[in-house]
């Protein structure tokens, strides 16, 4: 048995998958006949309450859709990593502070380094 | 009066001054951990002395010392026989005490949950947003081609890197950061900062509350640096914070104001110097002797 926790994040993927449409409890069901239908009907209900889609009712049937692309939501969690200085009272700890490209070429030099390497190293 | 005056003399030396030449020293970046122990003993050493010196002014009148003084006074608000407060110094002390611990309370109480409900916040759309990430076996990446990584301390921790981070890092020094992060997490490095956080908001006026903080807060990198290096090579590891750091590489939304303790930590890694277990033993002794002082005034005086 898959825990909810990951089966909400399959589930949502499909919504993400499917590029911002509505998709029926029945439609998102289709791609987990592993699971019971209710089940479903619960992940969605639990990502309606987690803000993460919205539920759209269209005479007896109702429609999910997802309040934020993945990209947006990856965007935002970044915003909120990168905007959490280094400042103590974060609730997000940082690897590293930020410093000027000046400063950087003055550290690379304490390290015995050449210049800032722009394109990505070759993966070992 | 002069268990008071000594108790407060304490407390003014802690916050004040002890907190000044703490963070001036630099024997600290030998000893990070015994530092942080310093640290903590001196904020505990004086709010228990602040605490105690509002108590004894309390116990004053009664001339019977702090302990059995403020029973007496205790004793006699339970009993409703007398009035507990009939002076000015007990007023004056007591109520002393009581805000100095109410504020201490609150003050943490309100930043533990703050930081709680925003660190569940964040681990809530991560697990829904991250996929596991193939380079860097338990961590979580993040589709955003800027770099970042970081770590979501807590009883369920997540580590987390960015594709832009991928990008930036070879193999050796993403495991090194990895590593580094790791260390936060199993050292748990979120709750030692806690009362430090917790002091950032109030009492801004005092040395300790603004240098503490900060001081405890740079000492935990290192900390989490000398984790990652028991397992990484030291250079490896200052070459991925230079990277990391170097905003010409990586765009950040706000310049720290702090960037001298990248520079510590760059110079700490490179340096053959290691730690020092003379400055450590010598830190940990003055720290329990200022655990130990202010019950030693109480029961002396």
């Amino acid at each position: 048995m898959v825990r909810l926790g990951e089966l909400e994040q399959q589930v949502i993927g499909v919504l993400w998958q499917d590029d911002g449409s509505e998709l029926t409890v029945r439609e998102v069901a289709a791609h987990f006949p592993d699971h019971a239908y209710t089940t479903v009907l619960t992940v969605l209900d639990r990502l309606e309450r987690k803000g993460m889609v919205r539920r759209i009712r269209d005479g007896r049937a109702h429609h999910y859709t997802p309040t934020g692309t993945r990209e947006e939501y990856a965007a935002a969690l970044m915003r909120e990593a990168l905007s959490s200085t280094p400042d103590p009272d974060a609730a997000l700890v940082h690897f590293a502070e930020s410093v000027s490209p000046e400063e950087a070429e003055l550290l690379r030099k304490i390290l015995g380094q050449p210049g800032p390497t722009r394109t990505p190293r070759t993966k070992k | 009066m002069i268990t008071v005056a000594v108790l407060a003399s304490f407390a003014v030396v802690m916050f004040g001054p002890a907190g000044m030449w703490l963070e001036r020293s630099s024997w600290p970046r030998r000893a990070p951990r015994a530092a942080i122990v310093l640290w903590q003993a001196m904020g505990i050493n004086g709010a228990l002395a602040a605490i105690g010196a509002g108590l004894a002014l309390a116990a004053e009148p009664l001339h019977r010392g702090i302990v059995s003084g403020v029973a007496n006074i205790v004793g006699g608000a339970a009993d409703r026989r007398s009035l507990p407060i009939n002076g000015l110094y007990e007023a004056c002390g007591l109520t002393l005490a009581a805000i100095a611990v109410a504020v201490l309370m609150a003050g943490m109480v309100n930043t533990t949950v703050r930081t709680i409900l925003t660190r569940r916040r964040h681990r809530i759309l991560l697990d829904l947003v991250a996929v596991r990430s193939q380079e860097a076996p338990g961590a979580l990446l993040l589709r955003d081609p800027r770099a970042t990584a970081y770590c979501l301390p807590g009883v369920r921790p997540r580590i987390v890197v960015s594709d832009g981070t991928l990008e930036l890092l070879d193999q050796s020094e993403l495991a090194a950061v990895v590593d580094h992060e790791w260390g936060h997490v199993h050292e748990r490095h979120d709750l030692v900062m806690l009362p430090f956080s917790s002091l950032i908001e109030m009492l801004q006026w005092m040395p300790y509350t603004t240098r503490a903080p900060r001081s405890v807060a740079a000492l935990l990198e290192m900390a989490a640096d000398d984790y990652a290096t028991r397992h990484h090579d030291r250079r490896v590891l200052a070459s991925a914070l230079v990277s990391m750091a170097d905003t010409s590489l990586v765009p950040a939304c706000a310049f720290a104001a702090g960037s001298k303790s990248i520079a510590v930590r760059v110079e700490r890694l490179v340096s053959t110097q290691t730690n020092s277990r003379l400055s450590a033993t010598l830190a940990i002794g003055a720290a329990g002797m200022l655990l130990a002082a202010p019950f030693m005034v109480v029961g002396l005086m």
